[in-house]
């Protein structure tokens, strides 16, 4: 097992539900805490899997502050209860103003980050030669692929300063090389800083864990209305986080397995 | 060929120029053998409507009457974007929600009062116009914001924007281009009031009075090429509208493409 030290809470569900005509979602309890490795910048990758229509999506907004659950609560940062604002968001679409270049939407973003201040331009310069999106600044969102729409999403939650990002599906609708491509932009941003926490809502499987440190299965128990967590699993215990071709290992299939039986 | 009785068929530019030009050759055909005794032969009203055009007479009420609509849908839009702004705060939604009933009110009816509250038949018109314009500018103006994809704002809630910087974004900046589509839109409506509004006061002169004369004399070959003048400067207007909405709002355009 890789040499870590699971730290401080980063982000606390307690008791969440979420009811509408019928419960959605219920009693949601799960933790993320500062995982640190001797030597190496690592943040956290943490996916919440599930079936289409389990609640994932309700979730999704609960956690990012744009709902919130009939009772429990989230909280971030010291026991703060999260607000919409507090989490960087990436939706399943990648929305963006669509009246809005690349630029302007970036900027919109970093003048809301108050520790870029006076350096936002720069920032907006180093970040698109991260990403290759030099050459995109000056075009509109509906000029862009889809793979393009992806980056600047990212960057522009990444500019906007938050630890958390938060992603709805964002393996869904990509070809083969653009897959390989968003894997390895996650994998760049949980590098970026120590506190960077990015949590991942999605059924791709496969594509979320390969690129986890914890999953957490969303799912029904038989006799009971809404979805909990069914199951958490620790990957660094089980030595199949933080490696690149994990995909490939056996026992990284047998995980799946798991995952998939649990469903 | 087969394509044009297609459904959902789609045609090269070229297809479609010469599809139209048939459609209007026959149209002037059926005009032409149909037409018999007080209704005027199309050779007849384009003669009036060159003759028309090279007139000063024309030229004059044109100016009045293009002067009139323009005042006029320049205070419309004004008083529209106040009160569909303003439409987002509870207290003056019900405000909106009355000016968009306001459309089943008949100007005809409301001529005496405004004649009352105005100094001079200029103010009437433009009055009388303002009011008939607006409710139709704000129905379509606040059918706008309730269609904005619940997405914008979610961006907005995730960027950490409040409520007023929300409402800037969105529906300010964001949804700017559509005042000139609404134009455009409604360019036809305040088109349609202005003969009625300036046969209220013809000393001023204008396309309406025009129409108006020749109507009472049974000019109809002139009152149809005055048609044709009408007609063609709404589709001047109409082109003019959506050049500058692209040219001020370029993702405008880009929207359109893609939604095509």
């Amino acid at each position: 097992m890789t040499q870590h030290t699971k730290e401080e809470v980063l982000l606390q569900a307690t008791d969440v539900q979420l009811t509408f005509d019928r419960s959605i979602l219920r009693d949601i309890n799960f933790c993320i805490r500062n995982i640190t490795r001797p030597g190496v910048l690592q943040g956290q990758v943490v996916t919440l899997i599930g079936r289409s229509g389990i609640g994932k999506t309700q979730l999704f907004k609960i956690l990012s502050g744009l709902q919130s659950p009939t009772s429990g609560q989230v909280t971030i940062n010291n026991n703060k209860p999260v607000k919409a604002g507090d989490m960087g968001v990436i939706f399943q679409n990648y929305y963006l103003f669509e009246w809005r270049t690349v630029h302007q939407s970036l900027m919109l973003a970093a003048k809301k980050n108050k520790a870029l201040f006076g350096r936002e331009k720069q920032t907006i310069e180093q970040y698109a030669e991260q990403f290759q999106l030099t050459g995109h600044l000056n075009l509109y969102p509906q000029q862009l692929s889809g793979g393009q729409r992806q980056r600047v999403s990212i960057m522009q939650q990444l500019l906007k300063g938050s630890n958390f990002i938060l992603l709805d599906e964002p393996f869904s609708g990509l070809d083969v090389c653009m897959l390989d491509k968003a894997v390895e932009m996650l994998l760049q941003v949980s590098l970026s800083d120590e506190l960077k926490t990015l949590i991942i809502v999605s059924h791709d499987i496969e594509n979320s864990v390969a690129i986890s440190d914890t999953v957490y299965i969303l799912g029904n128990e038989p006799g009971k209305e809404g979805a909990t967590i069914k199951k958490e699993i620790d990957l660094i215990e089980r030595d199949l986080a933080w490696q690149k071709h994990i995909k490939q290992e056996r026992r990284f299939m047998e995980t799946i397995e798991e995952i998939k039986a649990c469903l | 060929m087969k394509k044009i009785f297609q459904p959902f068929a789609t045609v090269n530019k070229q297809t479609v120029m010469t599809m139209v030009a048939v459609q209007v050759v026959i149209t002037l055909l059926l005009w032409h053998t149909m037409s018999a005794g007080l209704i005027p032969k199309p050779a007849k009203v384009a003669s009036a409507f060159v003759q028309l055009l090279g007139s000063k007479l024309l030229l004059d009420n044109i100016l009045v009457s293009l002067l009139l609509t323009l005042k006029a849908m320049l205070y419309s839009i004004l008083i529209t974007l106040l009160f569909a702004y303003l439409s987002v705060l509870p207290f003056f939604r019900s405000v909106a929600l009355f000016i968009v009933k306001c459309r089943y009110l008949t100007l005809t009816g409301l001529i005496f009062i405004f004649t009352l509250l105005t100094k001079d038949g200029s103010e009437l018109k433009l009055s009388l116009l303002v009011f008939g314009i607006v409710p139709f500018f704000v129905t379509s103006f606040l059918s706008v914001i309730v269609n904005i994809n619940p997405q914008e704002y979610e961006l907005c809630k995730t960027l950490g924007y409040n409520n007023w910087q929300t409402l800037y974004e969105v529906i300010i900046i964001g949804k700017a281009d559509q005042v000139f589509e609404i134009l455009r839109q409604n360019f036809a409506i305040s088109w349609l009031m202005i003969t009625m509004v300036e046969g209220l006061s013809m000393s001023e002169g204008g396309i309406g009075t025009l129409l108006i004369k020749y109507n009472k004399y049974n000019d109809l070959t002139n009152v149809l090429a005055l048609q044709l003048v009408i007609f063609v400067i709404g589709l001047c207007f109409d082109y003019l509208l959506g050049t500058m909405r692209h040219w001020l709002f370029p993702y405008s355009k880009l929207k359109e493409v893609k939604a095509s």
